[in-house]
């Protein structure tokens, strides 16, 4: 491969550009020592977050939450949308489907949380072997609305034929978590030197999740696979003629994003101790869409950034006086402007103007 | 009753069921077939259509939102239903043009995600704009006075009279688009530029006018349906996205840019989805046509009747 | 160009970016300013003696001189027109509590000078007739403006979602209208409270008059809303009728939210069935009932709606004729509370209200009331003021808010709709009777409530 530069996001084009061309030893030494300040910038991200949130910017913590769970689902989306260039329109089964596993599970085999977490991750990964194997097939279009169609076929099969299953319109009900590990009441309230931070421990649990999600996507981001994502989504033909089976890591990339949906949507079962059947509707697929093309495609920060800008303005916004009730059309706005005018997102808007002003680093 | 009557009940309420799929699928597919632009705003059109004919035909209380809020009482003109049948198709016609002129033309050469995603976005916008202003609850879309009731077929029995109405108006658009493009110079040029449109343009044909018209006609397609269809249910924010999907199935089922494949996928999901719900597995009508779409895009991924070029 | 993420330029950009971005939505926060109560506004606590005597627990004690009550109505989504005229029924409580009027007179804990010395604050929510969008709404209410009552309710589904989720944060839930038996049966809360009926009620109370009026022998097909409210709606319409020698010919689920009936009305009209009943609420009610006028079903079969209103009559029209009902409450019910309601309600919004409204009005009222006579909004205190209490002034009779499964024992108005000829000023029903609570209900433990576990107070 080589480096031309013919990416319409300069950042992950260079980004990507020099792991090809630099010696691997070198590269391996800068991504331990990125690596390792990506997961610090997220704890303490994840640390003062609820506090500045709360204190700032009239928030609340069940909100970090779910902000949190949004974001994991966004960045896991962001490795199928932005690295390998995929749009897929019916993520919400996996979000959902993932929710229901873990609920029924929790309700009929195991309350653990982590086994709950491991079940609903699972169940949304071996559903996206299936639905990503028969709608890869084409590319384009037709898999935007072959997942779409499987993702709707998902939500009529919850709503009625599954009903003794998912208890249909009624949403799950009977999500049952037990303490994590056996002693720690996860609705409960946080020990002493957390307690300056957080005062949730759900909020503890969802963090540590993210953390670990946020350094799972940067390992994957930047091991062979991931550079192979980028080269598909530059151009699918070279990557192809350099000798790569592009489909095969299509699928991967498909099953990792998927991963990511189910990890979060099993913890969102976990947070509410309830499943809605509107959490298999497109809408959801159409709300991760936005969230991750707001904060900005092909970045890590950018979809978690992204989710929690959503999230801010649809529950915080929306109770403004007068902006209020129209918070949805905002959201509308700023989205086709992002698609326009800013393909990275805010994200990357912000990234931007920092090397506007700053210069740049080196170049 | 009669087997037969049974029969004839599930066709006859599939023709009404598919007729709205058909007349947004052949706008979606010929702007897919000739364009090759991707328009997820078409359920808008749609909308923007039924809001429309509400507005044009009569006098809609507003219970909420902004508009209520600024003390407005109601919205409407009041010109009846059939003038409401003329000029909403003008007007989206023209909004059409417009969304071709502003909007898609500079999305032609981008990729299909990204026009995708700005059709989306503007999709969000209409349905947001009009739930912020006229409220989110539903309207309901007074049936034309000459066609209320229930009329009286052969072997059938009672039949809504409107439902009758709807395939009727149904066929005849889709008889004169299908015309439109089957037997003039017009036509002719689009469906050339449809297969070679590099070609057209080395014999010195202008397309970006023929564009124009035809992202028209799919736009004015779209906003009949909405006059059309919004009698047989409600009218609020929702009604286009919800019909956008089906529409799009419709399209891919039928083969893209195929007019006739449009025509047999629409009263093919509508007739399975009836036939699901009078049978007694009411609960997997609407996976059955999702199933289905996906059994025939698997087995046949261009579609029942379409070619096996690949769309862009 | 860009740079290639260097760890130093990275963190450098996450501080940069992470403090303007902080500023800049910050800002926009405190555009909001008048948005709500966030601030807590440094009042002293006003008669703070009850946080002393009562550990904190949910949104108590209640902070500054303000108490915030959540309204969560439907204001879009099929049950909007119900929605809309609750939220004017309960601004009409919220005015009422602070200033006097209405039924603050005959409430003899109500001072018509707030509630507990605290002014009565609100926040209302969109449910969207969707149970995740009122849970969310909810969640919000309680947590961003520490609303220590959340009302609303219609779809049972959302009732049961909201009322789950406020017994986890331990915030009192007054039901509003939701008529599924589950809401006070095996989905049943120690923080809910329903004023209104169940379906089993319903079917108690409509089952007598139906064969009054068609007779024994009759063969009967339903449709209804497939979730909690509709499944025992048809439940409970199946068991009262067979009790009366009716059969059953068959039941179909439709989803919530279809507003195309018409291959379902096909098949209903082939069933050869002599009643047709309509378990649809709101406007699918609306939209099914019309539909089934205009497919001609009326000629060959009788339409029975169990559960209908003011609004959904409204919008049905002529098709509304001679269908029969139970209503939550109407204002043709004549007794001081019903007209005294009727009049507030007209003079404040030009409009007669109709049964949703009532309940919402009521439902915040006996709320209020049980605060005042408890003395604190410390929920479980609250809690037993409501439970086993017994009263009179909503409008119903003589009524009490059991305390096995907070379910209100109280009489059932039977409708029948007014032909389009008669219909005329908000009134497009005709009353029939008030079935009296002697002839409903059922025992603490058969029915619905046999399966009701209230659990916690939280105070244990």
């Amino acid at each position: 491969m080589s480096d031309e530069p013919r990416d319409a996001t300069p950042a992950a084009a260079s980004e990507s550009g020099a792991d090809v061309s630099d010696g691997f030893a070198a590269r391996l030494s800068r991504f331990r020592e990125r690596e390792s300040s990506t997961v610090l910038i997220t704890i303490v991200g994840v640390l003062v977050f609820p506090f500045i949130f709360n204190n700032l910017l009239n928030g609340y913590t069940q909100l970090a939450t779910l902000m949190l769970i949004w974001g994991i689902f966004a960045v896991g989306f962001d490795i199928l949308l932005g690295y390998t260039g995929l749009l897929s329109f019916g993520h919400a089964v996996f979000w959902g489907g993932a929710a229901y596993a873990a609920g029924i599970f929790s309700a009929s085999v195991s309350s653990q949380p982590l086994l709950v977490l491991l079940a609903g991750t699972v169940f949304a990964v071996l559903l996206a072997w299936v639905v990503g194997f028969l709608s890869l097939r084409r590319g384009g279009i037709y898999f935007a609305i072959l997942t779409l169609t499987f993702g709707q076929m998902a939500f009529y099969l919850a709503a009625s034929p599954l009903a003794f299953l998912t208890n249909g319109e009624n949403g799950f009900t009977s999500v049952t978590i037990a303490p994590l590990l056996g002693v720690i009441d996860l609705h409960g309230g946080v020990p002493f030197p957390l307690s300056i931070a957080v005062d949730n421990m759900l909020y503890v649990f969802v963090a540590v999740v993210t953390v670990l999600s946020v350094a799972m996507a940067n390992r994957i981001l930047h091991s062979p696979y991931g550079i192979v994502f980028r080269a598909i989504r530059e151009n699918e033909r070279r990557a192809e003629f350099v000798g790569l089976h592009v489909w095969r890591y299509k699928l991967m990339a498909f099953i990792i994003s998927a991963a990511f949906a189910g990890i979060a949507g099993s913890l969102f079962a976990i947070e509410g101790n309830y499943v809605p059947l509107g959490s298999l509707y497109w809408t959801e697929s159409g709300a991760i869409v936005i969230m991750t093309v707001l904060g900005g495609v092909g970045s890590l920060f950018g979809p978690l950034f992204g989710a929690g800008l959503y999230l801010y303005i649809e529950n915080i916004v929306s109770g403004f006086e007068t902006l209020g009730s129209f918070w949805h059309l905002i959201l509308g706005i700023v989205f086709v402007v992002a698609v326009v005018v800013f393909p990275d997102g805010i994200w990357g808007g912000i990234e931007y103007l920092r090397d506007k002003v700053t210069g740049g680093d080196e170049s | 009753m009669t087997v037969l009557a049974d029969i004839l009940t599930i066709l006859l309420n599939g023709l009404q069921q598919g007729a709205i799929y058909v007349l947004l699928a052949v706008g979606l597919s010929i702007i897919l077939g000739t364009l090759k632009f991707v328009n997820f705003a078409h359920g808008a059109l749609y909308l923007i259509g039924a809001y429309l004919g509400l507005f044009i035909t009569g006098q809609v209380p507003l219970s909420n939102g902004q508009l209520a809020d600024w003390g407005i009482e109601a919205y409407g003109i009041g010109l009846g239903f059939t003038a409401a049948l003329v000029l909403v198709p003008i007007i989206v016609f023209i909004i059409g043009i417009l969304m071709e002129r502003f909007v898609a033309r500079s999305f032609y050469d981008r990729p299909d995600t990204d026009q995708i995603l700005v059709t989306f976005g503007l999709a969000v916008i209409v349905q947001e704009l009009l739930r912020a202003l006229l409220g989110g609850s539903s309207q309901p879309f007074p049936q034309p006075g000459w066609a209320s009731g229930p009329i009286s077929l052969p072997i059938i029995g009672n039949f809504p009279r409107w439902r009758l109405g709807v395939i009727a108006i149904t066929a005849v658009l889709v008889i004169g688009v299908y015309a439109l493009v089957e037997y003039t110079d017009f036509g002719l040029i689009v469906q050339a530029g449809t297969l070679d449109e590099e070609m057209v343009r080395l014999l010195g044909i202008r397309l970006s006018r023929p564009y124009l018209v035809v992202f028209g006609i799919g736009a004015a397609l779209a906003g009949v349906a909405g006059v059309v269809g919004g009698p047989l249910a409600n009218v609020n924010p929702n009604i286009g996205t919800e019909q956008l999907v089906p529409a799009f199935l419709t399209v891919v089922i039928g083969g893209v840019g195929k007019i006739e494949g449009a025509v047999v996928a629409g009263l093919m999901l509508g007739t399975l989805q009836v036939a699901l719900i009078q049978t007694g597995y009411a609960a997997w009508s609407q996976v059955g046509i999702y199933a289905l779409a996906a059994v025939i895009l698997l087995v046949r991924p261009q579609g029942l009747l379409g070619s096996e070029v690949d769309v862009a | 160009m860009p740079t290639n993420g260097s760890s130093v330029s990275r963190r450098q950009l996450l501080q940069t970016t992470g403090a303007a971005g902080t500023v800049g939505i910050a800002g926009l926060a405190g555009c909001s300013g008048d948005g709500g109560d966030g601030g807590g506004g440094g009042g002293d606590g006003g008669d703070g003696g009850d946080s002393d005597s009562y550990p904190a627990l949910g949104n108590f004690p209640v902070e500054g001189d303000t108490v915030t009550f959540g309204f969560n109505v439907p204001q879009s989504g099929p049950y909007s027109s119900e929605g809309q005229d609750e939220l004017r029924a309960y601004q009409l409580a919220k005015k009422h509590l602070n200033n006097g009027g209405g039924w603050i007179e005959d409430f003899e804990d109500l001072s018509g000078d707030g509630v507990l010395g605290y002014t009565v604050d609100s926040v209302n929510g969109d449910t969207a007739t969707d149970a995740d969008t009122a849970r969310q709404s909810a969640q919000r209410m309680i947590n961003r403006d520490d609303a220590v009552m959340v009302s609303g309710g219609s779809s049972s589904a959302v009732a049961i979602a909201v009322q789950g989720l406020c017994q986890q944060e331990n915030v009192m839930f007054m039901a509003c209208l939701t008529h599924s038996n589950d809401t006070t049966g095996k989905d049943c809360v120690r923080y809910g409270f329903r004023e209104m009926f169940n379906a089993y009620m319903t079917g108690q109370a409509l089952a007598p008059v139906l064969e009054e009026e068609y007779g024994s022998d009759n063969t009967f097909y339903q449709l209804y809303a497939d979730y909690s409210w509709g499944q025992t709606v048809q439940e409970s319409m199946n068991q009262f009728l067979s009790d009366v020698g009716w059969e059953e010919l068959n039941s179909v689920p439709t989803p919530l939210g279809t507003s195309d009936f018409s291959s379902y009305l096909s098949e209903a009209a082939n069933s050869g069935a002599d009643v047709l009943l309509l378990d649809h609420y709101g406007l699918d009610g609306a939209n099914s009932v019309s539909q089934a006028v205009n497919a001609g079903l009326d000629e060959d079969m009788e339409i029975v709606v169990p559960l209908y209103n003011r609004p959904m009559a409204q919008a049905a029209g002529g098709s509304i004729e001679g269908v029969f009902g139970t209503i939550a409450w109407d204002s043709q019910i004549d007794n001081d509370a019903s007209n005294s309601f009727t009049t507030a309600f007209e003079d404040e919004y030009d409009r007669v209200p109709s049964g949703p409204a009532q309940l919402a009005y009521a439902q915040t009222l006996q709320y209020a009331a049980a605060a005042e006579r408890a003395g604190t909004f410390y929920p479980p205190e609250v809690i037993r003021e409501l439970e086993d209490y017994e009263y009179d002034n909503v409008g119903l009779g003589q009524e009490t808010m059991r305390a096995c499964d907070h379910q209100a024992q109280r009489s059932i108005p039977v409708a029948r709709g007014l032909p389009e000829s008669e219909q005329s000023d908000g009134n497009f029903i005709d009353l029939v009777q008030v079935t009296s609570r002697d002839d409903v209900g059922y025992a603490c433990d058969s029915g619905p409530a046999a399966e009701c576990e209230l659990g916690e107070y939280g105070d244990e």
